[in-house]
């Protein structure tokens, strides 16, 4: 789908914010090592790089958030204080990851909030909303402003966080890997946004490790790599390839090649159905074998994979492993059973944040490690530091907090606590949600181990490259229904997005 | 990748504050000895572990409930009920002391059972589910005395809580042996590692195969009985079965938890600190009596001493989630995407969601 980009004439003041020689750092190491950036109005300027490579402290310093031990920070010519209020007041606004809005308030508080514009601690509703509105017209019109914000889709959350910033006049717009939550057409809707914001004048950074979202919109592009900008110029003098090795140093296969076949049938799913969720469904996934599970966000993919695990109950159908029958209760039962799930959300459903890098691999694995009840603390600990090792978990040690480990490493953190128990199926739900490449090419390698192994894996993913590149096969859902299953052969992005995305009036073509 | 020089853990953190705690308790001991050569006497250091045993009782358990997240009002009321109850099967029914400390024993524990499946199966929450059963047992230990005491205790009961080896009650011994035990349970058992899991995050801890209801009926069952336990100890104390034995207790126990670093919002926090906890608490009644001041005044400065507590429990929180991000972003980067807990400026939006989502 295309948008005409609006307005393509350059506007009366062009913004220009310039970091030079910024220099930060933190006990024990330096972020960022003399970086030197420019955003001009009018262009959008893609930061990418690794996680650890600088990117969040450098926007963390272009935001006001940090203070540069060297170096300044300067919009159109004036010096920038260190001060997340002059900042924002400058016209510098951030979109964080996770969104910053009030859930209670309304749409139209929280596109105005902190601007209400109160006259002796009064707020005028209809004075908000009407300029609440004036804001989202820009962004999403669609978007009722009386409704609270805790009933917003994580995409529509987003378009008000990006109308907050047009209410506020923002000069400068950073975004920090805004599309990690959002489905594929809700990533068009941000880029024709985001195409617009930049014929209105406004200087973006973009930061991703997306390459697609880079190549498709950069105007500009800066790659960072241990806290230095390693390559900076124009898209056009970029391709992927070339990003990948400025980011990681070196060339990486992202994508392996791989054949084998395929065992006996591991897992078998039988008119497993949930009311208004799941339509009944049958899967087969065989000993050794990659199935990868598409669709689009809400396709209810992870709800399937819930399902199975026992983590939400079915309205009816069967579950077999290795020809037995499941009870589907707990997924303390699946588990037992030789089922594995590493779940979508990795901080609020994968990791105990407060208990340590051992403590966690181990968490699936206590009635292993005990004997009557208590825990032999050499095994937990010889078996986390293999794991460690073994999936080159970058941790200082095993008695680490988990918290302060980079995503790439929690995500193979609970990874570890799977290979560990050695499951007969392993679910694996957007391994790489949030992962940097390196990261990312590591976990590839793991899955295809694990199969090669025998292990049957259940893939799920909304990267359609990764999912295309890793399954033997590709089940397709839509609307809670099993809509297709393809062959290696025929499993191409435009068949994969044909079905997922079929809509239900020219629906009847499909040759399942 | 830049490397961090090997980072501490948080349990390194969690024993700065029992430190934190204990220099505390000298701190506030060595003032008392400049207001009262008493304090530093043998019969009084004696004395205050002695008070302070079921307190420390109380509070073991506590600590197991806290830990999930969770809080038990009840245990007051559950000590009384044990207490009249185990009396009444002793004196009234003329049953040997044996069968009576038994059945209040398992009244505790039925009771903790209750309110673990209250809150685990009927997803009720924690403090109004165990205010039903403070109402409902404070009410049924009057209902089955009277509302009078229960007398006399039988002397194999007393003579525990009086026996005494080197001059030491016994009972100081035992108790220690007790909270050394619920330490082990805590850090070297499955369920210990699955109460940690539970009360930091149920989610996964629940997706990592836990089977977190019975982790929380475990954990509020153990409550009940150090409960009932602490109920038998009291009566044998006082003398006489009463239902006002353990009456407001149960905040006392919850603040000498929360002072001794287990955090309200469950996953993090131990034994010791709780042991420490008890041990301060103790000191202020113990210095009110010392200095004469009318025991009204105990009051108030427990009500001071838990503000502290409370105000200690979100510094430490945001002490923990600045040396991790610290930690992190010493290698250029938040620990995970979005986590900007660290960030400067609580009034812009960013603090004030993140305040929201953390009050659950």
């Amino acid at each position: 789908m295309i948008a005409v980009d609006a307005a393509e004439a350059s506007p009366p003041v062009a913004a220009h914010l310039e970091a030079s020689g910024v220099v930060k750092r933190f006990p024990g190491v330096v972020a960022l090592d003399g970086v030197t950036l420019s955003l001009h109005g009018g262009e959008v300027h893609c930061l990418v790089g690794e996680n650890g490579a600088g990117k969040s402290t450098l926007i963390k310093i272009l935001s006001g958030l940090y203070a540069p031990d060297e170096g300044t920070v300067s919009l159109d010519g004036l010096p920038l204080r260190s001060n997340a209020a002059d900042a924002r007041a400058a016209g510098i606004v951030t979109i964080h990851q996770e969104h910053n809005l009030v859930p209670d308030l309304s749409v139209a508080e929280n596109v105005m909030l902190g601007i209400w514009g109160e006259r002796f601690g009064l707020v005028s509703q209809a004075r908000l909303r009407v300029q609440a509105k004036r804001a989202l017209e820009v962004v999403a019109p669609d978007i009722p402003v009386g409704v609270p914000a805790r009933s917003l889709s994580a995409a529509e959350g987003q378009l008000v966080e990006v109308a907050r910033a047009v209410a506020q006049d923002a000069k400068v717009v950073i975004m920090d890997e805004p599309t990690t939550a959002l489905a594929d057409q809700d990533v068009d809707r941000l880029f024709r946004l985001v195409r617009d914001l930049r014929g209105r004048g406004l200087a973006l950074l973009y930061v991703s490790h997306k390459l697609d979202e880079v190549f498709a919109l950069a105007d500009r592009i800066t790659v960072m790599r241990d806290g230095r900008v390693v390559a900076s110029g124009e898209a056009s003098e970029f391709d992927q390839r070339g990003v990948v090795r400025a980011m990681v140093g070196e060339d990486v296969e992202l994508y392996v090649p791989r054949d084998h076949t395929p065992g006996d049938p591991v897992l078998e799913v039988k008119g497993l159905r949930r009311e208004g969720v799941l339509d009944p469904i049958d899967l087969t996934v065989r000993a050794g074998e990659i199935v990868g599970l598409a669709g689009l966000v809400g396709a209810g993919r992870t709800e399937l994979a819930r399902c199975i695990f026992g983590a939400e109950p079915p309205d009816g159908g069967e579950v077999f492993l290795d020809g037995k029958l499941l009870k589907l209760k707990s997924p303390a039962d699946a588990i037992q059973a030789g089922i594995g799930l590493v779940p979508e959300e990795r901080k609020q459903e994968g990791l105990v944040e407060l208990l340590n890098v051992r403590e966690n691999i181990g968490l699936a694995l206590l009635d292993r490690l005990a004997r009557w009840g208590v825990l032999r603390r050499a095994d937990e600990r010889h078996t986390a530091e293999t794991l460690v090792e073994q999936l080159d978990i970058r941790t200082p040690g095993v008695e680490t907090a988990v918290a302060s480990l980079s995503g790439g490493n929690q995500q193979k953190v609970v990874l570890a606590r799977w290979l560990a128990r050695r499951p007969r199926l392993l679910i694996l739900d957007e391994p790489t949600k949030g992962v940097d490449v390196g990261a990312k090419a590591e976990i590839h390698r793991l899955v295809e181990e694990l199969a090669r192994t025998g292990v049957a894996v259940l893939l799920i993913s909304s990267e359609l490259p990764e999912l295309l590149a890793l399954s033997d096969r590709v089940a397709v859902m839509r609307e809670g229904s099993l809509v297709a299953v393809l062959d290696r052969s025929e499993a191409t992005k435009e068949t994969v997005m044909f079905h997922a995305a079929e809509s239900s009036e020219t629906g009847g073509s499909a040759h399942a | 990748m830049p490397s961090a020089k090997a980072g501490r853990s948080p349990w390194f953190v969690r024993l700065v504050q029992g430190q934190g705690l204990l220099l505390a308790i000298f701190l506030f001991g060595f003032i008392l000895f400049l207001l009262t050569p008493d304090f530093l006497t043998k019969t009084n250091i004696i004395n205050l572990f002695f008070q302070a045993t079921i307190l420390a009782v109380f509070a073991l358990g506590m600590t197991f409930v806290i830990l999930t997240a969770g809080i038990d009002l009840s245990v007051g009321s559950v000590a009384a009920l044990t207490s009249v109850l185990s009396m009444g099967v002793i004196v009234k029914s003329g049953l040997p002391p044996v069968v009576g400390v038994l059945i209040g024993l398992l009244v505790g524990v039925a009771i903790g059972a209750l309110n673990g499946l209250a809150v685990a199966k009927l997803g009720i929450s924690a403090l109004i589910a165990t205010l039903a059963s403070l109402a409902a047992a404070s009410g049924g230990a009057f209902a089955y005395s009277n509302g009078s005491n229960i007398a006399p205790v039988p002397n194999a009961l007393t003579d525990i809580t009086r026996a005494e080896v080197w001059d030491i009650p016994i009972l100081i011994p035992v108790v220690l042996v007790f909270a050394v035990f619920a330490h082990l349970i805590l850090t070297r058992t499955s369920f210990g590692r699955g109460l940690y899991a539970v009360g930091g995050n149920p989610e996964a801890a629940k997706l990592a195969g836990i089977r977190v209801d019975r982790v929380k009926i475990l954990a509020y069952t153990i409550c009940g009985f150090t409960a009932a336990l602490a109920g038998l100890m009291l009566t044998a104390r006082l003398g006489s079965g009463s239902p006002r034995a353990g009456d407001g207790v149960e905040l006392t126990a919850i603040a000498a938890v929360v002072i001794g670093g287990t955090s309200l919002f469950g996953g993090q926090g131990d034994i010791k600190g709780s042991m420490f906890g008890v041990l301060l608490i103790s000191m202020v009644s113990n210095a009110v009596n010392l200095l004469g001041v009318p025991s009204a005044y105990d009051q108030i400065v427990q009500g001071g001493v838990i503000f502290t507590a409370a105000t200690l429990d979100i510094y430490r929180n945001r002490y923990i989630e600045r040396t991790m991000s610290r930690r992190a972003r010493r290698r250029g980067e938040p620990p995970e995407e979005g986590s900007e807990a660290d960030l400067p400026g609580d009034s812009e939006p960013a603090g004030a969601t993140q305040a929201l989502q953390e009050e659950r």
